[in-house]
C-alpha cells in the first residue's frame, strides 16, 4: 500500500521549512522528492542595491550558523576586485574565527544528530560544551552569532594577550571533552545502531551527484578547498583532510569529529604564530569593472560566490551557491530504500542549512497543482506582462 | 561496543551544580566589547554623514533643523538596527559608540527610537580615520 | 466498617485521589532526575523545587481547546482516554498495599491476580493503537502500526520475567509472592536477571526511550497522539503517569518484596520501593537513544526472550535444590 507522507514544510525534525515528499510502502521509502523555495528572501537582488560595505552585513545574514563563511567568501572576492591585499595579522584573525566557527557548527550538528536519533542526553552535553566556543567568540567579536569581524581589507577587531590565553585554556577543556564524545558516539550501542548502514552513498555516486563537504569526504574522497585551492593562510598552516570509508551517516559523524580535533590543532598553531602588525588596509569606495569567483570551505562544504562589478560603488550581480544546494541531489539518492525512521537522520547528516540554499523557485499552478522550474528570462517576461500597466514604486516605504 | 557507556558520566553529574543559569532571576555578565545598541555623543559629531551612508539597515537619519545655527537632529531607529557597529567604525571622531544593552525588547517599535538635537561640533577628525 | 474501608480504598488511598497526587509526584521525580543527569535544572519555581509542575501541566491542558478532526470516528476518539484511565486505575487496585490479609483471599487479592494485572497492563497498548487508528491522520496511522509492532517484541520476555519469581514462590497471588520474599530475602538475588529484563520490557511498555518509537517526536510529529489536544490529551498523559506507577508497583511487589506494615508504614514502603524502580527507569531513559522498530523486535527475540528462558531455568533449578 503506497501512500505519500509529507515531511515538512513544518515538521519537528526540520529546523527550517522545506517540502520533502516521500512515497512509502509500510515503513520502507520507495521514492522521494524535494520542493524548495519556502525560505527565499531575495538576497541576491537586494545585494545589487547596497554598497560594498553594506553588503558584508547582508551576506552575513544569509545564515546564522555559517555566517562567517559567507562574509569571508564575499570579502575575499571584493578584495580581489579592488586589488588590495589584507595584512598578515588580519588574515590570521580571519582564519582563527573561521576555525572557531567550524568547531561550533560541527558541535551543533553533533547535538542535533543526537536529538534526531532520540539521544537527548548526548545533545545536552555537547551543546553545553559548545557554549565555551560561543563565549570565546563573544569576547573576540562582540556577539555570539553574526560575528561581523570582517571588513573589506582585513578585520575590525584585534586580539590582546588576555584573550589569547583564555582561548588556549579553553582549548584544553574542549579537547578532552571532544575525545570523550568521539568515544561515546562510536561505542554507545543504541546510537550506533541508528547510524551505521544508514544513508549509503557510494564513492562514484558522491562524485557524480556533486556532493560537497563531509558528505563527500565520508565516502572516501579527500576533497577540501582548504587544500585544493588555499585561501587566507591555509597554505602556511599544517593540517590533514579528514575522510572516512564507511559512506554512511556514521562515517559523516566521524569525519566531523575528526575535523573538530584538527581545528583545535590549527587554532593552536595560529595563536602561537600570530604575527604583529596592522589588522586592515584602507579600501576604496569603488571597484573597477570585473568579475570574480571566490571559494571557501564552509563547515558544510564548498561555498562559491560569484561577484560582478561595473565601476560603481554597488555590485552588478552577486550569486551565491551554498554547499547544501549541492547536497540535495545526493540526499534523494540516499533516501531511497531506507526506513521512515531514518529520514530525519539522513537529512540531518548532510547538515542542511536550508536558508543558505534558497536560490531556486518552483512555480506551482494553483488551479491544477502542476509545477515547473522556469529560467530567469521567462520569469522576467511573466512579471513584466503582469505589472506593465501598474505604477512603479521607486523608493522603499519604511513604516514610521 | 559497551553497553551503558554513558552511565558513569551521567551519574557523576548528579552531584554537580547544573550548567544552566536561573534566568531571569540571575543574569550572566556580558563581555567588555559586547555590541549592544548604538548611541551618539553629540559634542563630538561633525555631521560628516558617514554613519548614515554606511548603515546597512538605514537606521540612522540626520535632519538639518536650522541652517544658520547649524542645528541638526539625529534619529537612531533602534528597531531597524542590526547591531553591526559599522557606524562606530565609520565615524572619524568617535562620536558614535556602542553600549552593552541587550534586553531592549518592547511591545511598540516606536519606543525603540532615540533622538538627539545638537549643534554641529568643530572638532578636527584624527589624522588617520578608521576605514 | 468494611464499607467505609472499601470506600477509602477505592477513592482515597490507593484509589483515585492518591493516584492523582502520587503519579504527578512520580512524574516530577522522573523529570527532575532526568534533568539532573543531563546537568541542567529541571522543573523549578512551581512550588518548592517544581513539585507542582506536572499538576500545573495537567490543569493547563484541561483548559485548552479540544479539537476533534473532521473525518475521525467521534465516539471512539472521545471515549478512549476515559477508558484508558479507568483501566489503569483498576489495575492499581490489585496491588497489595493494605486492606488485604495474606491468609484470606478477597476481591482485590485473589489467586491469579498477577495474570489479571498483566492483562490490564496490556490493554493500554490497544487503547493507543485505537487512538492512533481512529484519528485518520497519516502520522497517527504510522504511530499506531508501530505500537502493535512493538507489542510483538516485548510482551513475551515481560511475561516470562515476571512469572519466574511467581514460580519460585509457588503462587499466582501477588500478596503471597510478596510475603514469600519477605520471609526468604536471600532468594531475591536469584531473580536478578529477571529484574533487569523486566526493567527493559517495562520501559518498552511505557514507551520511554529507548523505546519511545510510537510517539517519536522528531520522526512522526506526535505519533498516536498527533490529533489529541485539550482535555483528552490531559487524560492520556495522566493515564501514562498512572501506568508508570502501576508498572513500578508491580516490579516492586514481585522482585523487591512488597509493602508490609499496614496503611502508614506500607505507604512509606510503597513510596521508597517504587522510587527505586523509577530511578532505574530514568537512568535507562537518559543513557540510551531511540532505536528503530525492526531493531526492537530483533533485539527482544534475539536477546531478551532467550535470557528470560534462562532465568526460568535458574528458578526451576533452585526450586529443585530447595525441596
Amino acid at each position: 500500500m503506497n501512500f505519500q507522507i509529507p515531511i515538512g514544510p513544518q515538521h519537528p525534525a526540520l529546523k527550517e521549512p522545506i517540502g520533502l515528499r516521500i512515497v512509502v510502502d509500510g515503513e520502507i521509502i520507495r521514492d522521494a522528492d524535494i520542493r524548495l523555495g519556502y525560505n527565499h528572501r531575495g538576497i541576491e537582488k537586494l545585494a545589487e542595491s547596497k554598497t560594498w560595505i553594506q553588503n558584508i552585513y547582508l551576506m552575513e545574514r544569509i545564515c546564522g550558523i555559517c555566517s562567517h563563511s559567507h562574509t569571508t567568501c564575499y570579502v575575499q572576492g571584493v578584495e580581489k576586485l579592488m586589488e588590495i591585499q589584507p595584512p598578515k595579522r588580519g588574515l590570521y584573525i580571519r582564519t582563527l574565527v573561521a576555525e572557531l566557527e567550524r568547531i561550533h557548527s560541527h558541535l551543533l550538528w553533533l547535538g542535533v544528530a543526537g536529538h534526531e536519533a532520540g539521544f537527548d542526553s548526548f545533545f545536552m552535553y555537547v551543546w553545553r560544551d559548545r557554549e565555551i566556543v560561543m563565549d570565546i567568540l563573544e569576547t573576540i567579536s562582540g556577539n555570539r552569532v553574526h560575528y561581523a569581524i570582517n571588513t573589506i581589507g582585513g578585520v575590525r577587531r584585534d586580539l590582546d594577550e588576555l584573550q589569547v590565553k583564555h582561548i588556549l585554556d579553553s582549548l584544553e577543556i574542549l579537547r578532552k571533552r571532544s575525545e570523550y564524545y568521539k568515544n561515546l558516539g562510536t561505542t554507545e550501542p543504541s546510537f550506533v545502531a541508528r547510524l551505521a548502514g544508514v544513508g549509503y552513498l557510494s564513492q562514484e555516486d558522491a562524485i557524480a551527484l556533486c556532493a560537497v563537504g563531509p558528505t563527500l569526504r565520508a565516502s572516501g574522497v579527500p576533497s577540501d578547498v582548504r587544500k585544493d585551492d588555499p585561501y587566507a593562510v591555509y597554505d602556511e598552516v599544517p593540517f590533514e583532510v579528514c575522510t572516512a570509508d564507511t559512506c554512511d551517516v556514521l562515517g559523516r559523524t566521524v569525519v566531523r569529529i575528526k575535523e573538530v580535533l584538527q581545528s583545535y590543532n590549527i587554532i593552536e598553531f595560529l595563536l602561537k604564530n600570530l604575527p604583529a602588525g596592522p589588522i586592515a588596509v584602507r579600501a576604496p569606495r569603488r571597484a573597477k569593472p570585473n568579475e570574480v569567483v571566490s571559494r571557501y570551505e564552509a563547515p558544510r562544504g564548498e561555498n562559491i560566490h560569484y561577484i560582478k562589478s561595473n565601476g560603481t560603488e554597488k555590485p552588478e550581480r552577486v550569486k551565491v551557491r551554498a554547499p547544501t544546494l549541492g547536497n540535495y541531489a545526493a540526499t534523494i539518492k540516499m533516501l531511497k530504500n531506507g526506513f521512515i525512521a531514518d529520514v530525519p537522520l539522513i537529512f540531518a547528516a548532510i547538515d542542511p542549512c536550508i536558508c543558505c540554499a534558497e536560490r531556486a523557485v518552483a512555480i506551482v499552478d494553483s488551479r491544477s497543482g502542476e509545477e515547473k522550474i522556469v529560467p530567469q528570462s521567462s520569469l522576467k517576461k511573466i512579471t513584466r506582462n503582469t505589472t506593465a500597466n501598474q505604477e512603479r514604486k521607486r523608493e522603499v516605504e519604511w513604516p514610521w | 561496543m559497551k553497553i551503558g557507556a554513558f552511565i558513569p558520566e551521567l551519574l557523576r553529574h548528579l552531584l554537580k551544580k547544573p550548567a544552566t543559569v536561573d534566568y531571569p532571576f540571575k543574569k550572566l555578565e556580558v563581555p567588555k566589547d559586547f555590541r549592544g545598541s548604538p548611541y551618539l555623543k553629540p559634542e563630538l559629531c561633525i555631521v560628516c554623514r558617514a554613519c548614515e551612508r554606511d548603515c546597512p539597515a538605514e537606521a540612522i537619519e540626520i535632519i538639518s533643523i536650522n541652517e544658520t545655527e547649524k542645528k541638526f537632529k539625529m534619529i537612531i531607529h533602534n528597531d531597524r538596527c542590526v547591531h553591526c557597529a559599522q557606524c562606530v567604525d565609520s565615524c572619524p571622531t568617535e562620536a558614535m559608540q556602542m553600549d552593552t544593552r541587550f534586553e531592549i525588547a518592547d511591545y511598540d517599535r516606536h519606543n525603540l527610537k532615540m533622538q538627539w538635537e545638537y549643534v554641529r561640533a568643530v572638532v578636527k577628525p584624527k589624522s588617520e580615520p578608521k576605514g | 466498617m468494611a464499607m467505609v474501608n472499601t470506600l477509602v480504598y477505592l477513592i482515597i488511598y490507593p484509589g483515585l485521589l492518591f493516584l492523582f497526587v502520587y503519579s504527578t509526584f512520580c512524574e516530577w521525580f522522573d523529570r527532575k532526575l532526568y534533568a539532573r543527569l543531563q546537568n541542567r535544572m529541571g522543573p523549578t519555581h512551581t512550588g518548592k523545587w517544581g513539585i507542582l509542575q506536572p499538576i500545573a501541566d495537567f490543569f493547563k491542558l484541561m483548559s485548552k481547546e479540544d479539537i476533534v478532526p473532521d473525518r475521525a470516528d467521534k465516539g471512539m476518539f472521545s471515549a478512549l482516554p476515559a477508558f484508558g484511565l479507568a483501566i489503569v486505575s483498576t489495575a492499581m487496585l490489585l496491588l497489595p498495599i493494605w486492606n488485604y490479609k495474606v491468609a484470606k483471599p478477597s476481591v482485590t487479592s485473589f489467586n491469579g491476580d498477577l495474570i489479571v494485572l498483566l492483562y490490564l497492563l496490556t490493554l493500554p497498548t490497544f487503547i493507543f493503537f485505537l487512538a492512533g487508528w481512529s484519528s485518520t491522520n497519516l502520522f497517527s496511522t504510522v504511530g499506531a502500526m508501530r505500537v502493535l509492532t512493538m507489542l510483538f517484541g516485548y510482551e513475551v520476555p515481560l511475561f516470562l520475567a515476571v512469572l519466574s519469581p511467581a514460580i519460585l514462590a509457588n503462587s499466582w497471588r501477588l500478596a503471597e509472592i510478596a510475603a514469600f520474599y519477605r520471609h526468604h530475602p536471600l532468594l531475591i538475588l536469584v531473580n536478578l536477571l529477571g529484574f533487569v529484563i523486566a526493567l527493559i520490557c517495562v520501559q518498552a511498555k511505557l514507551e520511554r526511550t529507548p523505546f519511545d518509537i510510537p510517539h517519536a517526536e522528531t520522526e512522526i510529529v506526535g505519533g498516536t497522539f498527533t490529533e489529541y489536544s485539550g482535555k483528552k490529551l490531559a487524560l492520556f498523559r495522566l493515564m501514562m503517569d498512572i501506568e508508570l506507577v502501576v508498572a513500578s508497583g508491580l516490579l516492586a511487589t514481585v522482585f523487591l518484596g512488597g509493602f508490609p506494615g499496614g496503611p502508614f508504614l506500607g505507604l512509606l514502603n510503597f513510596v521508597i520501593k517504587t522510587l527505586i524502580v523509577i530511578f532505574f527507569l530514568s537512568l535507562i531513559r537518559a543513557a540510551t537513544s531511540r532505536i528503530r522498530v525492526d531493531q526492537v523486535v530483533s533485539l527482544s527475540w534475539r536477546y531478551l526472550a532467550p535470557l528470560a528462558v534462562v532465568q526460568l531455568l535458574i528458578v526451576i533449578l533452585v526450586k529443585g535444590l530447595l525441596s
